[in-house]
């Protein structure tokens, strides 16, 4: 089971804080293009974090069980 | 010194750290929601010198957030108000208002003379600028930003550390600022005072610096996550979006002037006769794109779809903006060439 936390507008979009996804493998390009087609997320700009650490989007990952992905879009209130 | 003796005495800081305070100077843009958290920490821990960067003029509707303000504030210039409030928490604090806004043409003269700069503006454009002359003056940068009840923190250009934009690169992409979005003054208070602690943690010289750090902040759960940056995508071109193929029904590729783009390999079935379209091979695309005119419109299709997006991705990637998959295949194309002959004839 992988774990997708969501922030900012990109959390809106999902409309949720998290979800976990039940795919035991799955490769980071994979699971950026089903989230695109789920949420539309590509209209967005944000980086990618796998279990606390940003990776390059473009970068061939295979993800795992138990791994935990962030989507982290800038802010930009104050 | 009397009246900082309770921090003199912390560990770390001292007479010492007390007089790095003293001699220390701190530029903050924006004295909205951020800034109003920022300011008067600064001011009552004895930092020597302040400058306050923003144009805008108090608004009612500010002060449910910008508590440095009152309601007879309201008209008045936010840096006038803001020096006025903090100079009467300390007197001897340098408080300089500079009622502006931060743009290419005034942040080089802005921030030549200061030591470290907060970043509490809500516009994504003035970041950047920000970002990139702080940058290039090796000016630390403390970046503090919120949306709706989640905040963001970290410190750029610090020691040689990533800056802003290799964080997030510059794209034509829209982000709300808080005017839109709503924002509790609770929300701003929080990731101000945050971005205090680290301006504290920087002219101290204690603990440890969110430099090639991104905390976020989350106001409705309280959770607080640290990311590492690093590997970050750091193309602001195409490279560091997903690109994305938008399909359309075949009746209205059919209509359009564009291009019509077979890309299924040689000798599939149906045929098209090559009127109708033209013809190039998923497998040969890359070699010829030399072929197509990224000026036009170009539709393409395969036997059900898959293809035509890739190679619509494809040529995406190679700086084509006008391409589109048709929802099908060829056997949609066909049926439509067919009923087109039956009606001329």
């Amino acid at each position: 089971m992988i774990t997708v936390n969501y922030f900012g507008n990109i959390a809106e979009a999902a409309q949720s804080d998290s979800e976990t996804l039940e795919y035991n493998t799955l490769s980071l390009a994979e699971l950026l293009d089903l989230l695109d087609s789920k949420y539309a997320i590509g209209k967005f700009p944000f980086q990618v974090a796998v279990n606390r650490k940003i990776v390059s989007k473009q970068q061939i990952l295979s993800l795992s069980d138990s791994d935990e992905i962030a989507l982290l879009p800038p802010f930009a209130g104050g | 010194m009397e009246r900082f003796q309770r921090q003199i005495i912390l560990p770390g800081v001292g007479t010492a750290g007390q007089n790095k305070l003293k001699a220390c100077s701190v530029l903050v843009i924006g004295a909205g929601g951020l800034g109003c958290a920022v300011l008067p920490y600064l001011v009552a821990a004895g930092v020597g010198k302040i400058g306050i960067v923003d144009g805008d003029r108090v608004e009612e509707s500010n002060l449910h957030r910008q508590v440095l303000y009152t309601e007879s504030s309201i008209g008045v210039l936010k840096v006038d108000a803001a020096k006025q409030t903090l100079q009467q928490m300390n007197s001897t604090a340098q408080i300089v208002a500079i009622p502006e806004f931060l743009s290419e043409g005034n942040v080089e003269s802005l921030i030549r003379s200061y030591d470290l700069i907060i970043d509490a503006t809500d516009n994504l454009e003035v970041r950047y600028t920000l970002d990139k002359a702080s940058s290039s003056f090796k000016k630390p940068l403390i970046y503090g930003s919120i949306f709706r009840f989640q905040g963001q923190v970290s410190v750029f250009n610090y020691k040689g550390g990533p800056s802003y934009s290799s964080l997030f690169p510059k794209e034509e992409k829209a982000v709300l600022n808080c005017e839109e979005a709503g924002v509790l003054g609770t929300t701003v208070g929080i990731i101000g005072m945050l971005q205090a602690n680290e301006a504290l943690k920087i002219i101290l010289g204690i603990g440890e610096v969110l430099s090639g750090r991104l905390l976020i902040y989350n106001m409705l759960t309280n959770d607080q996550q640290i990311f590492e940056l690093g590997g970050q995508s750091v193309a602001p071109s195409f490279n560091s979006r997903i690109e994305k193929v938008d399909l359309i029904n075949p009746e209205l590729a059919f209509a359009m002037k564009g291009i019509l783009l077979d890309v299924r390999e040689v000798g599939e079935k149906p045929e098209i006769p090559s009127g109708f379209c033209h013809k190039l091979p998923l497998s040969e695309l890359e070699s010829r794109l030399g072929e197509l005119d990224k000026e036009r419109e170009i539709t393409l299709f395969c036997q059900a779809g898959g293809r035509a997006i890739k190679a619509g991705k494809l040529l995406k990637k190679a700086g084509f903006s006008n391409v589109k998959a048709i929802r099908g295949g060829a056997r949609d194309i066909l049926n439509l060439i067919k009923n087109e002959m039956s009606k001329t004839t």
